[in-house]
């Protein structure tokens, strides 16, 4: 089970994405390997807002999204926990897009359409980071 | 002056069914679309903005769309109405296009295209409209029923 920490409890992710059905695209790849989605969130602000109360191990965030774009609430959640790992998730990935998300401290970049398995592997790999 | 390339839609439009919808798709060739688009009953359209100014939309009947859904969320859907069919349909077309500007900005860096949120519309026998920009399409087939994308573009201001 690759969801698993060492001590055996899951490791803890919240999906940021303004389609509810990539929310659950995500989170039917992730539950079947013993991940925990702990918390969803449809824009960046509420990614933020919700942030403080669930603490993550790993966010998926998507980056065009309403309200607040993904790379916004990134680097806002970055002022909060610098450590905090972060995947970007999106179906954009030019240079200037990528330059951006690493500016902002994202941990890696995850490009859509995504199969399950590699999204497991993704997060696994930066939670290991 | 409007620019036509649409040979990045189609790559990536014939990417994502692949492995996105586990459905092989075979494509046509393009065609001068016009001033009109009549839809199959199953639109999503995504604003092309910034290096461009324009759109890509994604056409399909509306029992199409309901099989894509089901492909992405293994739930079967028997219409339109419910509301994860629509968001299915809008991600299918943000990611397609995504895909294409990407490989578009790569090509040409500075050009910045960016994309809009998608709109989706459903509705028999609707008509798109415009008479300041003209576009191209292209008919695809698959296992569940024809796709057509159709790309209009000018130069950004």
């Amino acid at each position: 089970m690759k969801g698993l920490k060492a001590d055996g409890t899951p490791i803890r992710v919240m999906a940021v994405d303004d389609s509810p059905v990539t929310r659950k695209m995500v989170r039917k790849a992730l539950e079947p390997e013993g991940f925990e989605i702990v918390a969803e969130a449809g824009n960046g602000k509420e990614a933020v807002e919700i942030y403080a109360s669930t603490l993550p191990d790993v966010i998926t965030m998507d980056v065009t999204m309403p309200i607040m774009d993904g790379l916004e609430a990134a680097g806002n959640i970055k002022k909060v926990n610098p450590a905090q790992k972060i995947i970007m998730l999106s179906a954009m990935g030019d240079s200037d897009i990528k330059a951006d998300a690493q500016s902002r401290g994202i941990t890696d970049f995850c490009t859509k359409p995504f199969k399950p398995q590699e999204m497991v592997d993704k997060v696994r790999e930066v939670f290991n980071r | 002056m409007s620019i036509v390339q649409i040979a990045p839609f189609v790559a990536a439009t014939v990417k994502v069914f692949k492995d996105m919808l586990e459905t092989d798709i075979v494509k046509g060739q393009p065609e001068p679309e016009g001033d009109s688009f009549i839809s199959r009953g199953f639109s999503v359209m995504v604003g092309l903005t910034g290096g461009w100014e324009g759109w890509f939309l994604l056409d399909m009947s509306q029992e199409t769309a309901c099989i894509f859904a089901r492909a992405m969320t293994g739930e079967d859907y028997d219409t339109v109405e419910n509301e994860e069919v629509l968001y299915a349909g809008a991600e299918i077309a943000n990611i397609i296009s995504g895909n294409a500007i990407t490989t578009i900005n790569n090509l040409q860096p500075g050009l910045n295209i960016r994309l809009a949120p998608p709109s989706v519309f459903a509705g028999q026998g609707m008509s798109m409209f415009n008479a300041r920009l003209s576009s191209s399409s292209v008919l695809m087939e698959s296992a569940a029923g024809p796709v057509k994308i159709n790309v209009a573009a000018k130069e950004g201001k």
